[in-house]
Formats: C-alpha cells, sequence, structure tokens
C-alpha cells in the first residue's frame, strides 16, 4: 500500500505550485487556474486523511465533494468578472486592474 | 401643636410666588396686593403659632424623613426655639410694611408683578432658613435667599451698573458659601448628622470637638461673613444699593444680611466648643464695625451711607455674639431691622419724592418739603444713634455690658469709638439731607411728600424703632404675652435679667453725645464748610477714606492679576494640552496615519495574494517555533 506521506507530499507539491501560480501569473485566467490547482490540493489531503486515518467514517470524502462545488461555483463567478474586465478594457492583466483602493 | 403648622409660613408665600410669576401680569393691579395678602395671611398665621407656643416646651421640632440610603437617613424638618420665633416676626412685619411700601414705590416700574413675585420668594426663603433644623436644609434656603438677592439687585437690568453689582454680590457671596458647604459636609463626616440640635449635643457631650470642630466652625463663619458682609467680604453691600430701594430696606438692611448673625447665634455653643472661634468672630466684628463707620463719613450717596452704618451694625451683631452675648446679638439684630428698614424706606421716599436724586450734595432741606419722612427719618436716626429711650439704645446698651463682662478693655473701648461713628455718620446724614438750605433748586421746587401707601409703613415702622427696645424688660414682654425678655429668653448659659445700669446708661448716652456734637459742629444746617475744610487738610487720608481704603481696588488688582494669570495658564493648558493635543491630536494622529498607510492598499490583486501568503508563512513559523 502506499503510504500516506506521498499523498501529502503530492498535495503539498501541488499546493506549492497552486500559490507560485497565484503570486506569478498575471493573467486572470491562469490565476484563477492556480487556485483550482491549491484547492485540488486540498481536497487530495482531505481523501488521504480520510482513507488512511478514519475508515469508518465518511467526514474527508463529503468535504472534498463540497470543495468541488464550491470550487465549481466560484470559478463560474469569477470567469464572469474577468469577463466584464476583458470586456471594459480588452485585457485581463491584473495589474492593471488596480481601481480598486483609496 | 402648632409646630406642625408652621411650614405654611413658608408654604403660602412660595405658593404666591408662582402664582405671580406665572399670572401676575394677567391678575388686577398687575398682582401686587396679593404680596400683601400674602405676607398678612402669615402674620396672622405667626400670632396663631405664637399664641400656641406660650408655655410650651421649646424648641418644638417636626421633622420627616425625606429620604434613606443604607444606614444613611435624611429627614427635613422644622424646628422653633425663642431664635427662630425672635426672627420671624422680624421677617414678616417688615416683609409687610415693604410689600406696601413697594405699591407707592415701585409704581409704574417695569416688570412690576415680578418684582413683587420676586419679593414673595424671597419672604419664603428666609422664613425657611429661621426654621430649618438642619444644615443642608438651611444652606438650600441660604441660597434661595441669595438668589432672590441677586434677583433684585439686577433689577434694573438695563443698567450696567445694576449688573454688574448683582454679579459681584452673587461671586462674593458664594466665596463664603462655599466655605459654609464645606464646613456642613465636615460637619456631617465628623458626626454623621446634619441636624442642627444633634450637632449641638454632640458638643456639648465632648464627642465632636478638636481640630476638626474648629475648622469646621472656621468654614461655617466664613459663610456667615460672606452673608452678613463682614470684612473682608463686605464689598458686595454697599453696591447691592443698586437695586430697586425697598429691596435695600428688606433683603440689605433687616433680614438677609443678618443671616450670618442668625446662623453664628443658632451654632453659638458650637462656636464657643471650638477654641479660639469666639475672638474670630469678636475681632472680625470689631473691624467691620470700626472700617465701616470710618467709610461712612464719606460717603455721598445716602443709601451707601445707610449700607455701611448696616455694614458696621452687624459687626455690632458678630461682637455681641462673639464674647458670648447671644441674647444681646439677636436683639440688636431685632431692633435694627426696624430702625434700618425705617431708614431705608425714607431713603426710598426722599429719591421718589425728589424725583431719584439721592446724592447728599443735591439734596437738603427736606424737612419742610416732606415732613412725615422728614420726622420719621428722624426717629430712625436716633434709634440707630442709640438715644436713650428708643431701640437701638437698649440693644447697644445690652452689647456694651456684655462686651464689659466679655474679653476685656480693648474691647470695649473699640466698640465705644464704633458706637460713636454711628452716631456721627447718623448726624451727618440727617442734617445734610434734611435740614439746611436746599443745594439744588431744581431739585427742591419739584420735591413733594410721599402718599399715605408709603408714609403708612414708616409711621408704623418708626412706632416700632420706638417701642422694639422694651422688649428687654420682663414686665413689657409679659405685657404682650412673652415669657420674658429677650435676654431671658435666648442666652446660652444661663438666663441674664436685664437690668438697667446706671453708669452704663451715663457712658452710652455720653458716646452719643460725643458723636452728636461732632456730628452738629461740622454739618449745622447742612453745611459743608468745616468738613471740606478737614477734607482739605488731610486730602491722601480723605482720599482714602472716600474710596474704601481701596479694598474695591485690591480685588480688581487680585483678579486681574492672579486669578486671571491663573486662569490664562490652566486655559492655556486646557486649549493646548487638553484640546489641540489630548482630544484634537488623537484624531490627528489617526487621520495622519491612514494618509500614511494607505499606500499599502495598492489595489493590485498579486500584492494581497503575496501579503496572505508571507502572513501565512510567518504564523506557521511562529507556531513552529512556540511549539518547539
Amino acid at each position: 500500500m502506499i503510504p500516506l506521506e506521498n499523498y501529502l507530499v503530492l498535495s503539498g507539491i501541488l499546493f506549492s505550485l497552486g500559490v507560485y501560480g497565484v503570486l506569478s501569473r498575471r493573467n486572470a485566467v491562469l490565476v484563477l487556474m492556480s487556485v483550482e490547482l491549491m484547492l485540488n490540493a486540498v481536497s487530495i489531503n482531505f481523501i488521504a486523511f480520510s482513507a488512511y486515518l478514519d475508515v469508518t467514517q465518511i467526514t474527508g470524502v463529503i468535504f472534498a465533494i463540497f470543495v468541488v462545488a464550491v470550487a465549481a461555483a466560484e470559478i463560474g463567478l469569477a470567469l464572469a468578472i474577468v469577463l466584464r474586465i476583458f470586456r471594459n478594457r480588452s485585457s485581463i492583466n491584473i495589474d492593471e486592474a488596480a481601481e480598486l483602493k483609496w | 401643636m402648632s409646630a406642625e403648622w408652621a411650614w405654611l409660613l413658608a408654604v403660602i408665600p412660595a405658593c404666591a410666588f408662582i402664582v405671580l410669576a406665572l399670572f401676575g401680569r394677567s391678575l388686577p393691579r398687575q398682582g401686587d396686593w396679593l404680596g400683601v395678602l400674602t405676607v398678612t395671611s402669615i402674620l396672622g398665621l405667626l400670632i396663631a403659632i405664637f399664641t400656641k407656643t406660650f408655655g410650651a416646651k421649646l424648641p418644638m421640632l417636626n421633622a420627616v424623613e425625606w429620604t434613606s440610603i443604607g444606614d444613611f437617613s435624611l429627614s427635613h424638618g422644622i424646628a422653633i426655639d425663642w431664635i427662630t420665633l425672635i426672627m420671624l416676626p422680624v421677617i414678616i412685619i417688615v416683609a409687610l410694611m415693604v410689600n406696601i411700601f413697594s405699591i407707592g414705590y415701585m409704581r409704574g416700574e417695569p416688570r412690576y408683578s415680578w418684582y413683587f413675585a420676586v419679593l414673595q420668594l424671597f419672604v419664603a426663603s428666609m422664613l425657611l432658613l429661621v426654621l430649618a433644623d438642619n444644615l443642608l436644609l438651611l444652606y438650600i434656603a441660604w441660597e434661595l435667599v441669595g438668589v432672590c438677592s441677586f434677583l433684585l439687585i439686577g433689577f434694573y437690568w438695563e443698567k450696567r451698573s445694576a449688573v454688574e453689582a448683582a454679579k459681584k454680590a452673587f461671586i462674593t457671596t458664594r466665596v463664603g458659601d462655599v466655605g459654609l458647604l464645606i464646613g456642613i459636609i465636615l460637619l456631617w463626616k465628623a458626626t454623621g448628622t446634619f441636624n442642627i440640635h444633634e450637632l449641638i449635643s454632640y458638643v456639648e457631650h465632648g464627642e465632636l470637638g478638636g481640630t476638626t470642630l474648629f475648622v469646621s466652625m472656621l468654614f461655617i463663619f466664613l459663610g456667615a461673613m460672606g452673608k452678613s458682609a463682614q470684612l473682608p467680604f463686605h464689598v458686595w453691600l454697599p453696591d447691592a444699593m443698586e437695586g430697586p430701594t425697598p429691596v435695600s430696606a428688606l433683603i440689605h438692611a433687616a433680614t438677609m444680611v443678618v443671616a450670618g448673625v442668625y446662623l453664628v447665634a443658632r451654632l453659638l455653643p458650637m462656636f464657643e466648643a471650638a477654641g479660639g472661634m469666639m475672638l474670630i468672630i469678636t475681632l472680625v466684628g470689631l473691624a467691620t464695625a470700626i472700617y465701616s463707620g470710618i467709610v461712612a463719613f464719606a460717603q455721598t450717596d445716602i443709601k451707601k451711607v445707610l449700607a455701611y452704618s448696616t455694614v458696621s451694625q452687624l459687626g455690632f451683631m458678630f461682637v455681641a455674639l462673639g464674647v458670648g452675648g447671644i441674647g444681646a446679638g439677636m436683639f440688636h439684630l431685632f431692633t435694627h431691622a426696624f430702625f434700618k428698614a425705617l431708614l431705608f424706606l425714607g431713603a426710598g421716599s426722599v429719591i421718589l419724592g425728589t424725583h431719584h436724586h439721592q446724592e447728599m450734595r443735591n439734596l437738603g432741606g427736606l424737612l419742610r418739603k416732606m415732613p412725615i419722612t422728614g420726622i420719621t427719618f428722624a426717629i430712625g436716626s436716633l434709634a440707630l444713634m442709640g438715644l436713650f429711650p428708643l431701640a437701638g439704645f437698649w440693644s447697644k446698651e445690652t452689647i456694651l455690658s456684655a462686651v464689659d463682662y466679655g474679653p476685656g478693655s480693648w474691647a470695649f473701648i473699640l466698640i465705644s469709638i464704633a458706637s460713636i461713628m454711628t452716631a456721627f455718620y447718623t448726624v451727618r446724614l440727617f442734617l445734610r439731607t434734611f435740614t439746611g438750605e436746599p443745594q439744588d433748586a431744581a431739585v427742591a421746587e419739584k420735591t413733594h411728600e410721599s402718599s399715605l401707601i408709603m408714609t403708612g409703613p414708616l409711621i408704623v415702622l418708626a412706632i416700632f424703632s420706638v417701642f422694639a427696645g422694651f422688649f428687654i424688660f420682663t414686665d413689657f414682654s409679659k405685657a404682650f404675652g412673652l415669657p420674658g425678655g429677650i435676654s431671658e429668653l435666648i442666652y446660652l448659659h444661663y438666663p441674664k435679667h436685664f437690668s438697667v445700669h446706671w453708669d452704663l446708661v451715663g457712658y452710652s448716652m455720653a458716646l452719643v453725645v460725643i458723636g452728636t456734637f461732632f456730628g452738629v459742629w461740622f454739618y449745622w444746617r447742612g453745611s459743608t464748610e468745616r468738613s471740606t475744610k478737614l477734607a482739605e487738610w488731610q486730602p491722601a487720608i480723605y482720599h482714602m477714606i472716600q474710596r474704601k481704603f481701596f479694598f474695591d481696588e485690591l480685588y480688581q488688582f487680585v483678579i486681574n492679576r492672579i486669578i486671571l494669570g491663573i486662569s490664562y495658564v490652566v486655559s492655556w493648558f486646557d486649549r493646548y494640552v487638553v484640546n489641540d493635543t489630548g482630544v484634537d491630536g488623537s484624531g490627528e494622529l489617526t487621520k495622519y496615519s491612514g494618509f500614511v498607510l494607505k499606500h499599502l492598499q495598492t489595489g493590485k490583486v498579486p500584492n494581497y495574494a503575496l501579503a496572505i501568503v508571507v502572513g501565512i508563512v510567518m504564523l506557521s513559523l511562529i507556531t513552529l517555533v512556540l511549539r518547539g
């Protein structure tokens, strides 16, 4: 059986990639994709812990399903916003969309 | 018993005040009759109380619990003893005469009904003051009479001098009043009671004494000094003459200014137990009596002369109290109220008769034009001088004999000098106002005698000025149903039966004759020739007397330089430290920090994301380090 650590390392790598993507990318769609990557890393963690430590319960699995559902909703909303930004300024560079400040 | 009904004495005029203040203008004659009616009704009530008190055990007490908080309970009530019973007729009779006189004097004045309203409020407060059985209630009444005094001094508030006089009176007495309040609180802290009789019994049983008692009584005496215009708080009373003249007669001669004397008399056993206080009272009284006697020499306004005379006579009363002669002090209060009210009302009659002239240099020779005013004024003057056998003679006689028994010859000599001065300035006032040739023909031409509504009260008060002194005699008092003469009714240690000491009578008359002689020699037939020469001989001294020994200037200096200086520093601290630095400063700091820190908000999403990540990493590291 594959040890738990492997799953955790995989999830850690995935999460770090997501963080790197969020911080380095300027394209709003790529940033959103990186966020999805982070969410998936979290889901892997939930399922791995659920399978190894809490066999009789399905709490972790339920959480993973929730994460997927919320991520779907979130990405729908976020893409709509990105679409509007693109309509307004013909660009989805998030550095340029910086009016929301003092 | 009648003590249960005595509170009506204060309540009836208080109701009259409310009616007059609210509806006075719509009443017929603007309600001036209501004042007379009110005071007449309480005079009837007073007679009823008097008939009940004869044979009853005094003091009569009647108190109701006002409030109770935990162990502390406060009851307000009235106490009637002989001191109160001497004060009540004085207040009510003088108030009645002043109410009647005012109908004539104030005719056609603006705010006519408001004048009568405040007069009733004053009567109510003054009666409450003498009826109160505890110091707290007394203090409330004490402030109420102060307010009435303020309102009536400033009655002609279109006149700037009247406004300033009212302010001066209020603020000066306030200095003493704060002392009184501190004294009352100190006594309460030491004993837990405000009740006067309980406090006195604490002192008599030795449970209250030493420094606590001395300090408390010193503060209470400050209050008495302020109200009774004793040196150095006397400055407000002469200025208070800005008020309508009947008010001067009632408040600033007969009743309110003697509240201090009343307070000291009421608490005299406590003053006596507070070592050294009696000497302080005597010294203050002597200094005031002599000081204001001297100042009265050089005053040219007839009301100002009378005002300084009042201050001087109040000094006499304090001297009497200071040597333990409580009967003598209260007796002088009793007689002085009548003849000084008479003199003030006479002055009011002169002012109205000459169409508002009260400077002696414009008057003169009024006796022919105003015979009734002149004769009653003469009676009042003779009573004030202390001529045998008028009222003032007997009370001055009791004071002299009390001082004679008391602290020694120095006080006796000083009070004798003050007595000579009284005769001198009174003679001067009368001769310059009523005799000789009119100084101002235009004034003299228009002068007329006042109507009956004003001369009537003068005649009544003149009768009192002649006969009030006889209440010192046991047989005379008994004829009126009193159990004895005043000095037997009011005493500190043992009842003193008054008897005539002929050597003292001769001495006292000699003092009057000396004073009269000088007065007549200087001012015969209203001439000022000799006195002008005297003034020119020593202009510096005359100037000093005329300017009242520069008390006003001294106070103005203290206020301008010291008090305003301190105020300047305090206001600087308030403006720049408290307001600008403390209140505005914290707001400005918030605003400025916002101005600086707002640049952290770039609006760029990656910056926020970086901040979140860095924050989480930092928190994780901290947790890791702390957990070990």
